[in-house]
């Protein structure tokens, strides 16, 4: 295993305007300086540079090298925490400018932890990783119910569909929830990715999910697989 | 096992015996060789203590599951070992039959006074009467008013359909000498002659891995005998949500669960009524505690509810109910008094623990922590008591970690770091994993010899500055960084023995919830450390663990050594206080309204608080890993 690296995004000088420097924002985001990362953000804007370039080369290399060091587990929890809330605070204001400008994101995904259970740390950096990845993404939180998916399901018109739980009792839940998807009529229009700590590949396929992440990393890899995968358009 | 080993006997009068035994063989089996005469009361069965020893000299075998039932936390961690039970693992001296404190019924913990003692008050009262049959058929009476009469006190409610039954024959069999047993002035008994002198109770404390209880003298509060032993419904799920899990939704499942766990105890009943040449039916009261599931599987309600948000019980009062209601083997109208629950995952027997250590009588704020797969942590002081549950996963039970175990023979249970690595193991055996104690001080001694950082990383920078033993121990393999505690030549299984990355992750998890909890009590209550008067590990596993390991990464506050005591199985004692005062099961009913249940889940400062508590340290500090590219111009 190799030791993550920061990835400085290629040519990104020809992006800034002459004498810009993005170093600090790259540490900012990789320590968790949300405030920093608010204020270096604004300046960007301010100054003028394309949102998207502020994503690519201001936001992710310190958002990613963190992600890296996180499946490695050379960080933790905590670490990975805070660099979410930095990031957040950047997203927060590059995403409308994105939507102005008619960036459509790569997908629309509803994410939340299934009726009866409370525990979304997990749930929470999966969440912001595909963000990142450039899915547009409504987190319903925790203990949500089947009925709550299925309406805002419909109402965003979702691509595709995730479901935490962390509990013995709770992975039942993940099926139930599926079941009344299909009741619903709308399996066909949304694929449907599970995880959390007691599931499995097995389980996934027991249920009839789509597909399964053992970690944020590879959510984001069957994010991306399944968006690819063919489902029935939204009327 | 052939290897041959030394055993010295030294009996009370300072004589010892020696003699070389195999390996293996248990410590009575060696003293009949020498002719010892250790009494074996129960015929070597591990079900009473009269064949108890003392390890004076040499490795302290591994207690049994008996040991502790029998002889409780205090004196095993003192090193008494029942001599039918435990094997002969390596030279030792041990004494005979060693004088054993009887605890009795003390109560635990710092800064009780004399008259909070409890009083003998059980609520069973035997009275023998002389009751006249009804002799003339113009004077309208009846059998059991003419006993009523005799025993000349007012009574409560109806008299149970199984004493009318007895009745007829009772009043005529012995000339209408007879005795009336009451509970809290209700009949529950009556019987042919003077059986006062019968009057027996049990107590239990069910919970997901094991059940311990004992029987006790109702009138002279002596503990006649202890029993326990796995809870039988493990096989269904080790683990109390995958116990949930099982009988979800399935009537079926719960009747399943519901009659193991009622065979298991009918058998304890059955055992120690035999073994004390008692009648079960002299068993009139009996006081159940443990987690909610296991206390509504008890009672055949179902816990499917338990184990879904908000996680609400069934019935938080305490349930008292009928021995024939509840199903088990005693005297049919005996009262089974179930303690109150507090939440869903804060049960009777946290209840019972609290009794047990009087946190609501004491003036400075005292907390009480029970370090288990699903602990619990209770916090305060006379007037205010706040409870939270504290999940750490099954990490601190050997679960989980790559190289990890229960604490049975062979796990490493305390670790050295001075130049270079020195394990001890339970038994003295070659270490063939480890548990969950030497996890807590594997990773203390680990931070303390910066091999691993506050952050919880396991170095991989070469170890620079380190010793070039441990520098040798920190290794890359197939399942990432991990740090060699004991070489494979040294060990029971020709591998290292190791602990990886992922394991300190998920000791942390662990440790983490745990310290949260105390963390989140201290910030509802307005706690500082320096408030903090005790710190009470209860529980099974907290008696094994090390006090200074644990507050040196941060499982348990920073706290001075002397401010944490083990109270070892603090529910079965308030259990049994309960089943010896009314006073006493009545203060358990108001100190569970009391006590005010925190539930961390839906607290907004919850992830704050926990993130703090993962790391093995009281601040992190925020730096870049890497030097990312200095500024340009
Ligand atoms: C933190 C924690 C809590 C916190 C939760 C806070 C929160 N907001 O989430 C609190 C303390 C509130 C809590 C409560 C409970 N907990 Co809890 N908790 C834990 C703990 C310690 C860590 C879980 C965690 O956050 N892991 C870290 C994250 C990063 O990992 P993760 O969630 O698995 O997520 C990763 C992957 O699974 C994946 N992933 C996650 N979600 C998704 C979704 C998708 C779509 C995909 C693709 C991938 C994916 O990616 C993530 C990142 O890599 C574990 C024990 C342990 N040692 O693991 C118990 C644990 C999960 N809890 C448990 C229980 C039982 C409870 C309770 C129900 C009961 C209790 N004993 O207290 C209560 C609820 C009661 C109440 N009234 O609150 C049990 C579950 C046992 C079981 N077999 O079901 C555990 C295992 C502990 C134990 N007792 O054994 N808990």
């Amino acid at each position: 295993m190799s030791e993550p690296r920061l990835k400085i995004p290629e040519g990104w000088e020809e992006r800034a305007p002459e004498g810009w420097e993005w170093s600090e924002l790259w540490e900012a985001v990789e320590v968790g300086k949300h405030i920093f990362t608010d204020e270096f953000v604004r300046k960007a804007i301010d100054t003028g540079i394309n949102p998207r370039t502020i994503l690519d080369d201001g936001l992710f290399p310190g958002f990613n090298l963190q992600g890296d060091r996180f499946t490695e587990q050379i960080i933790f929890i905590p670490e990975m925490l805070i660099t979410a809330r930095a990031m957040k605070a950047g997203l927060a204001l590059i995403r409308p400018l994105l939507a102005a400008q008619a960036e459509k994101p790569i997908g629309v995904f509803v994410m939340g932890t299934v009726l009866g259970d409370m525990h979304d740390i997990g749930q929470s950096i999966v969440a912001i990783m595909l963000e990142n990845a450039g899915f547009q993404l409504t987190n319903l939180g925790t203990d949500v119910h089947p009925d709550k998916f299925i309406e805002t399901i419909k109402e965003l018109k979702a691509d595709l569909v995730g479901f935490s739980a962390l509990l013995s009792t709770t992975v039942y839940y993940q099926k139930v929830t599926i079941d009344e998807i299909e009741k619903a009529g709308l399996r066909d229009n949304v694929k449907i990715l599970i995880g959390g700590a007691p599931t499995t590949q097995d389980w996934a396929d027991e249920i009839g999910a789509d597909g399964w992440g053992r970690d944020a990393v590879q959510a984001v890899k069957q994010a991306k697989r399944l968006i690819a995968e063919p489902r029935t358009a939204w009327a | 096992m052939s290897e041959n080993v030394s055993v010295t006997f030294v009996d009370g009068d300072g004589k010892q015996t020696s003699r070389k035994v195999g390996r293996g063989s248990t410590f009575i089996d060696a003293a009949q060789d020498l002719n010892l005469d250790i009494a074996a009361t129960c015929g070597g069965r591990g079900r009473c203590r009269s064949c108890r020893i003392k390890v004076l000299k040499g490795i302290l075998p591994p207690p049994t599951i008996m040991d502790q039932v029998q002889l409780g936390p205090d004196e095993v961690h003192e090193g008494f070992r029942l001599s039918c039970q435990t094997k002969v693992i390596a030279d030792c001296t041990v004494l005979v039959a060693p004088p054993i404190a009887e605890g009795g019924h003390k109560i635990l913990g710092a800064g009780v006074s004399e008259d909070t003692q409890f009083h003998l008050d059980s609520g069973i009262e035997k009275k023998l009467v002389a009751a006249n049959t009804p002799k003339d058929e113009n004077h309208q009476t009846s059998d059991m008013e003419m006993i009523l009469v005799a025993l000349g006190e007012p009574v409560n409610g109806d008299v149970p359909i199984e004493v009318l039954r007895k009745a007829p024959d009772v009043i005529r069999a012995k000339g209408g000498s007879l005795t009336v047993t009451t509970f809290n002035h209700r009949v529950i008994d009556v019987e042919p002659g003077d059986t006062t002198r019968h009057k027996y109770g049990m107590a239990f404390d069910i919970g997901t891995t094991s059940i311990v209880g004992s029987l006790v003298d109702l009138e002279t509060g002596e503990q006649l005998a202890s029993v326990g032993g796995v809870n039988p419904q493990a096989v269904f799920g080790g683990d109390l949500m995958s116990r949930i899990a099982y009988a979800q939704f399935n009537p079926q499942a719960l009747r399943k669960l519901r009659s193991r766990v009622l065979a298991e105890i009918n058998g304890y009943v059955k055992e120690v009524c035999g073994n004390n040449n008692i009648s079960a039916g002299h068993i009139y009261k009996m006081v159940i505690v443990g987690n909610t599931c296991m206390h509504h599987i008890f009672l055949g309600i179902d816990p499917t509810y338990v184990g879904l948000a908000p996680y609400a019980p069934t019935v938080r009062e305490p349930v008292v109910v009928t021995a024939k209601e509840a199903l088990l083997k005693v005297n049919p109208n005996a009262r089974i008094c179930f303690l109150p629950i507090v939440a869903g995952f804060v049960g009777a027997d946290t209840v019972a623990a609290v009794l047990a250590t009087r946190i609501h009588e004491s003036d400075h704020i005292r907390v009480m922590v029970d370090i288990g797969t699903n602990g619990e942590v209770v916090m305060g002081t006379r007037g205010r008591l706040m409870a939270c549950s504290a999940p750490a996963g099954p990490a601190l039970e050997g679960a989980q970690i790559h190289h990890g175990m229960r604490g049975a023979v062979g796990a490493i249970e305390k670790v050295e770091i001075d130049g270079d690595v020195t394990c001890e193991t339970i038994g003295g055996a070659p270490a063939v994993g480890i548990c969950g104690s030497g996890l807590v001080d594997a990773a203390a001694k680990m931070l303390e010899a910066k091999v691993i950082n506050p952050s919880g990383l396991l170095r991989r920078d070469g170890g620079e500055g380190l010793p070039e033993k441990i520098k040798a121990r920190i290794v890359e393999g197939d399942n990432g960084w991990h740090f060699v505690l004991t070489w494979a030549k040294d060990t029971g299984k020709d591998e290292d023995i190791y602990l990886t990355q992922q394991d300190i992750r998920q000791l942390q998890l662990a440790k983490g919830a745990i310290y949260s909890g105390i963390l989140m009590l201290q910030k509802v209550m307005g706690v500082a450390d320096g408030d903090i008067e005790e710190l009470m590990l209860a529980g099974g596993f907290g008696n094994y663990i090390s006090t200074e390991s644990s507050v040196a990464i941060r499982l348990l506050p920073n706290l001075p050594l002397e401010k944490i005591a083990y109270v070892g199985n603090a529910a079965a004692l308030g259990a049994q206080m309960a089943l010896l005062s009314e006073t006493e099961r009545r203060r358990a009913t108001t100190l569970a309204r009391e006590i005010e249940h925190v539930a961390l889940a839906t607290n907004p400062d919850f992830q704050e608080i926990f993130v703090k508590a993962v790391v093995f340290g009281d601040e992190t500090k925020r730096k870049s890993r890497t030097r990312t590219r200095t500024k340009v111009g």
